[in-house]
């Protein structure tokens, strides 16, 4: 397992650049799991979550 | 970060480890948690559990650049500063030199910030190679 971090203000495109990286690993056959640390909307939804095989977690404050 | 959040992200940390072992585990965290504190955090995890860690990615948005700046200097600076990439992101949004001078204020703080578009998907595949 490798720990990649991607920080930065809400909105600057983290989950998008994470979903991207995720698509990219995904069509390697590697498989990736988020944690996510930031409050606001879901944004990993559940046929993105079923296409790439995503475990997602959330943890709560900051 | 709070002492319990950090420990309850080393916690999660080693129970995915145990319980999926993904090859990647990206960690997306609040927009108030500096570099050094995430360094800290992951190297805590290592002590009762073996992964690999980085790159650790700073986004500075383009954008807001201006913003962050001027009213949250320190905050921008400590993600930027002891990260493994540096990357402006939302750049396809933002003017050439709005551009070059984000580059010419972060010169001094990062080796040459990449320049990134998610959304256009410009440098995505770079990023996922230094990941690799």
């Amino acid at each position: 397992m490798r720990v990649v971090s991607v920080s930065g203000a809400r909105g600057c495109g983290k989950t998008t650049l994470i979903r991207k990286l995720v698509g990219y690993f995904s069509a390697a056959g590697k498989r990736s799991a988020v944690i996510v640390n930031e409050e606001g909307q879901a944004v990993y939804d559940d046929d993105f979550i079923h296409a790439h095989g995503l475990t997602v977690k959330y943890i709560r404050g900051g | 970060m709070g002492c319990s959040l950090a420990s309850s992200l080393v916690d999660l940390k080693k129970k995915l480890k145990r319980d999926i072992d993904p090859d990647l585990l990206f960690i997306e965290p609040s927009e108030m948690v500096v570099t050094s504190e995430l360094r800290d955090v992951t190297a805590m995890g290592l002590r009762d559990v073996r992964y690999a860690t980085g790159p650790f990615i700073t986004l500075v948005d383009g954008p807001l650049f201006g913003f962050l700046w001027s009213e949250r200097r320190a905050l921008l600076l400590g993600q930027v500063k002891n990260a493994d990439l540096v990357a402006v992101s939302r750049a396809d949004l933002i003017a050439a030199d709005e551009l070059a001078t984000i580059k010419e204020r972060l010169q001094d703080h990062c080796d040459r910030p990449m320049v990134l578009s998610a959304q256009n998907g410009a440098n995505v595949q770079k990023v996922a190679h230094l990941i690799d």
